[in-house]
């Protein structure tokens, strides 16, 4: 690999004046911290209190939250819907992104028709993810879907199966039908981040003799770590605070029978269809929710950053 | 250049935003001087919009100077709406409210008036019936139930005349006609295994005299006895019998398509509440539909065929409602029997005041039926107070047993370990 | 590129090499044939709600293969007129242009000197604005209408469009970040040796080279608030204000659904939003083209 002597993308200059600074920083500081921070603090505080509907009764401290891994049967969901969303996680990771970096790679060097398929491919994108859900439950309904009955009318009645009925095969579609509707968002920020890397990179090394897949392998690849890293952390998020999609198929139980049950809709179910404690109870789950997903989002980002830092 | 084009962004959007900011932002409810007043009715049923416009014309022919506005929002996101809404302004006058369980959030926060202390005249409603209104902590009424429901089997009567069916007086002539059908390649049931909140409604219609509806319903409040009962262990098995003759790949089958197989004439019977004959008629006006309930199974303690139900809706005032009387005044009319029949003719709900009479035939056969030997929906009247709710632990346990994965002695253990965890007889 | 160390001489960018193109052409069409075969899967369901929604709701129930007897126009009817589409439509396009506009800008700028300025308290903030990424808004509904309240502004569009912009902020932040890091020092040496200020650099230099970066956070954002029920559904009161995906929620019913309505709404609600994607890509494209051309 050439030194990239002069990119020096982690070595960063010392802070201009504070005024500058405070001028960047302040405007998106101020919006965030009123609308967004205070609130999901006040929420996430509600957790330590005992509740009737909307008013909030006593100090409980952690009774809360003992109360999420001893009731009869949300402790058994609450672990099983993680396992799901661990489950999720890795299922998207592995089609979703993959997908999506191959057609990022596929399209970017076309120029006459890679908007159209971009636009094609991320189309599904557009639509809302719980009206995705529901239109899939359409079309996937054993009776009167329409996938089952093409099946059977090309003569593959094997393959009219109920899909989302079955919990063997119900959490595997959910991650296809999210993969289909998602699959612009990581082809996107991977075509911008190609879009940044100039061609004659790649050019030079084919000149030196390399085939396309060792150009890629080594010298794109390694340049598309920033985006890389972006795409798996917020995957790893929007694993694990999955709800539309899940809610539009499994309904707040996630069914068949719990298959799609993730922590977003045990929170669903704690936060509205719980009992009179309800902002209580789903209050503690989501300070667990925040600390794991915020925890390991951190870790990684740190991970990510040395890994960057390292291939520069 | 990009800076000026960034700019222009920037100025074009913040300008729409004061534009909205500017735009006057009407107070909702009430502002009731003058003129006259408003009041807002919310609800979850969006599909009753035209209908209630009807109901509530016919009030305001009769108050001068009342608008009633009736507001509803998607069934899903109701109880947050509600709950946000009656605690701050803006919200409703007068609120559609959930029964039993579902209503204690709402009146142990204070949020509704208590109707008994406002005069409001509920003598022509059953005692049971005003108990889906009652507050758990104080006993208070904060609703006047306007809507029950009752469950009975709907049947396709074309269906039965092809393969020589009448309505069945026994149980084995119930599973006989099932095995008919099933053999002539119609699907007996139409069932959803999917949407699983359906499933213990099934098991109270067609087992409760197995286990002794109210009677066991009392036994169970006094603490003498509890769901590993044998004759509630026996009251679930029972619905092994009946579960070969639902759709294949029942589990798959979600609760709109079980409506359509019924309504498009692919499947015989159609188990079920008195909520989905509106629906029923609008989708297939042809149809020829009749009900029937469930002759009791074999072994039953009580030997007669019984209908199950409960109150399912009530209206209620809101604490906060700068139209208090005006309000009251509604609600005070909902009580009574013009409401009631209106009720009963335009939603096509049983409604529970007396002389209410419904017009359509197939309302008044289910309102028969229910009348001449009630039981309540067990485990959603008496079993929502606390979480984990009754009907959920049982809907996942008949789910397992659809799987294959829990069998009747499982799931009554789950059932009375879930509510233990809350539920105190004798209380 | 010119401080660039490479052993020889960059080439200048050209088109595949003749010989590459022949072996390539066989390649090219397999890969074609993958793009177009995908094209269907991802295009298929839409076609068949784009289809549905000229059909009334109980055919689509029952006969989901079939194909429109005749344009039914009875959905569209519905949307436009009974749920007042017109009204949400202006609604929607006012409080998401505003939400998505305000957020860009101020997370542009936010993540500008977190992505390229060692300064004390660089890490805390950043992890600050990642910890709004990671839990769901929709938690703090309860507190945010209390909070909207206290300044009066429940039932206000302008309330809407603060708490979208801020809701924005994490995700924007986050990705415009990740684009500053990766731009090279060069230019913006180049920059401040002739004498320009810090906002100016970042203005004229930095913020062209990631026009892509800008152009993907607002397509995200714009998507995910245009298609956002439940903040209008709470956070408002009066119909008039409502915007498109509440006016959808009508048609979900408590035990049914009127899917041809929900299809029309639907595709009234999605065809804007492929003219602005289409709109925006350019802009990616544009960025690409001018990023390079230096």
């Amino acid at each position: 690999m050439t030194a990239r002597r002069g990119r020096g993308a982690t070595t960063r200059r010392p802070a201009p004046p504070f005024p500058v600074l405070a001028a960047f920083l302040v405007p998106a500081l101020v919006l965030y911290s009123v609308f967004v921070v205070y609130p999901l603090f006040s929420a996430l505080q509600y957790s330590l209190f005992e509740w009737t509907g909307t008013v909030r009764r006593s100090f409980v401290g952690a009774d809360n939250f003992v109360a999420l891994f001893t009731t009869f049967p949300l402790d058994e969901q609450l672990l099983s819907a993680f396992g799901h969303n661990v489950v999720f996680f890795l299922g998207t990771m592995l089609i979703q992104n993959t997908l999506g970096l191959t057609f990022a790679v596929l399209l970017y060097k076309r120029h006459i028709t890679r908007r159209v398929f971009q636009t094609l491919f991320t189309l599904p994108y557009l639509v809302s993810p719980l009206v995705v859900g529901y239109l899939w439950v359409l079309m996937l309904r054993p009776q009167f879907g329409v996938l089952n009955a093409m099946f059977d009318a090309v003569g593959l009645e094997s393959m009219s199966q109920p899909w989302l009925g079955d919990p063997g095969t119900a959490l595997p579609v959910v991650i296809l039908i999210n993969a289909w509707q998602w699959l612009g968002f990581p082809m996107l920020l991977f075509g911008a981040a190609l879009a940044s890397i100039p061609e004659e990179y790649e050019a030079a090394a084919r000149v030196d003799g390399a085939s396309t897949w060792q150009a890629f392998s080594r010298i794109t690849l390694p340049l598309l770590t920033p985006a890389i890293g972006t795409v798996t952390v917020l995957t790893f998020i929007g694993s694990f605070n999955l709800f539309a999609l899940a809610y539009a198929v499994g309904g707040s139980k996630g069914d068949p029978a719990g298959a799609i049950d993730v922590l977003g809709l045990v929170f669903y179910r704690t936060a509205f269809e719980g009992g009179v404690n309800a902002i209580g109870v789903s209050s503690a789950l989501a300070v667990l929710m925040f600390v794991f997903i915020f925890g390991v989002a951190l870790v990684a980002n740190r991970f990510l950053r040395r890994r960057e830092a390292e291939l520069s | 250049m990009l800076t000026r084009s960034k700019l222009g962004i920037v100025t074009l959007g913040l300008g729409v935003a004061l534009l909205a900011a500017c735009a006057p932002s009407t107070d909702a409810s009430g502002g009731g001087e003058g003129e006259g007043t408003t009041i807002e009715v919310w609800s979850w049923r969006t599909e009753d919009v035209d209908e209630y416009e009807k109901i509530f014309d016919a009030y305001e022919a009769e108050h001068e100077g009342v608008t009633v506005e009736f507001k509803p929002y998607v069934a899903t996101e109701y109880d947050t709406i509600l709950s946000t809404g009656l605690s701050a302004e803006g919200g409703p006058d007068v609120a559609q409210l959930r029964a039993y369980g579902g209503l204690q959030p709402l009146c142990e926060a204070g949020r509704l008036v208590e109707l008994e202390g406002e005069d409001v005249d509920t003598s022509a409603i059953p005692d049971e019936v005003l108990g889906g209104a009652r507050c758990e902590s104080d006993g208070g009424l904060y609703g006047v139930p306007f809507a029950s429901q009752a469950l009975v089997v709907y049947y396709n009567k074309a269906i039965f005349e092809e393969n020589g069916l009448q309505e069945p007086e026994t149980w084995d002539e119930l599973m006989a006609s099932s095995q008919t059908l099933q053999d002539a390649g119609v699907t007996p049931y139409a069932v959803t295994g999917k949407d699983n909140w359906v499933l213990p409604m099934l098991h109270d219609l067609f087992t409760a005299p197995r286990y002794g509806g109210p009677e066991f319903e009392q036994a169970v409040q006094s603490g003498e006895k509890d769901f590993t009962d044998p004759d509630y262990v026996a009251s679930i098995e029972t619905m092994e019998e009946i579960t070969p003759y639902f759709p294949e790949d029942v589990v798959g089958v979600d609760y709109a398509t079980a409506q359509t197989l019924f309504t498009s004439e692919r499947a015989a019977m159609y188990p079920g509440g008195s909520f989905e004959l509106a629906f029923f008629q609008q989708q297939n006006p042809d149809l020829d539909l009749g009900v029937f309930a469930v002759p009791p199974p074999p072994g039953a303690v009580v030997e007669e065929s019984m209908t199950p139900g409960w109150v399912d809706a009530s209206f209620g005032v809101n604490s906060t409602s700068p139209d208090q009387e005006e309000s009251l005044e509604l609600v005070r009319w909902m009580a009574t029997q013009d409401f009631g029949q209106m009720v009963s003719d335009e939603l096509k709900q049983l409604n529970p005041v007396e002389g209410v009479t419904p017009n359509d035939p197939v309302l008044q056969e289910i309102s028969q039926l229910r009348t001449d030997s009630p039981t309540p929906y067990l485990l959603l009247q008496d079993f929502r107070y606390g979480e984990p709710t009754g009907t959920d632990l049982m809907a996942a346990g008949l789910q397992s047993m659809l799987l294959g994965d829990a069998d009747a002695d499982a799931i009554s253990a789950d059932l009375q370990k879930g509510i233990a965890q809350w539920f105190e007889p004798g209380a | 590129m010119t401080t660039l160390a490479p052993t020889r001489p960059a080439p200048t960018s050209s088109p595949p090499t003749p010989s590459r193109r022949a072996s390539g052409s066989w390649r090219g069409i397999a890969v074609l044939m993958l793009l177009a075969g995908y094209a269907v899967v991802a295009v298929g369901p839409l076609l068949f709600m784009l289809i549905n929604s000229f059909r009334p709701s109980a055919d689509i129930f029952n006969d989901p293969l079939g194909l429109p007897t005749e344009l039914y126009f009875g959905n569209y009817v519905e949307a436009w007129r009974e749920a007042r589409f017109a009204t949400y439509f202006s609604n929607s396009v006012m409080v998401v242009v505003a939400g998505v506009a305000l957020c860009t800008v101020v997370s542009a700028l936010a993540a500008y000197p977190l992505a390229r300025y060692d300064f004390r308290g660089n890490g805390v903030l950043t992890a600050y604005f990642i910890a709004g990424l990671t839990l769901p808004i929709e938690l703090a509904v309860v507190p945010i209408f209390y909070l909207l309240g206290s300044f009066g502004m429940v039932d206000s569009r302008l309330g809407l469009v603060l708490v979208y912009a801020a809701t924005g902020i994490p995700f924007s932040v986050f990705i415009m970040a990740a684009f500053f890091r990766g731009l090279p020092r060069d230019l913006e040496e180049a920059a401040r040796l002739d004498g320009a200020g810090e906002f100016r650099i970042f203005a004229q230099v930095m913020l062209p080279l990631v026009k892509p970066a800008l152009a993907t956070v607002a397509i995200f954002q714009f998507v995910q608030l245009w298609n956002d029920f439940f903040f209008p559904l709470v956070l408002l009161r009066t119909t008039e204000k409502y915007t498109l995906p509440v006016g959808l929620t009508n048609f979900f019913g408590e035990y049914q659904t009127d899917w041809g309505a929900v299809f029309a709404g639907l595709v009234i609600t999605t065809a804007p939003l492929v003219f602005l994607f289409l709109f925006l890509t350019r802009q990616i494209v544009s960025g690409l083209v001018g990023g390079m051309g230096k």
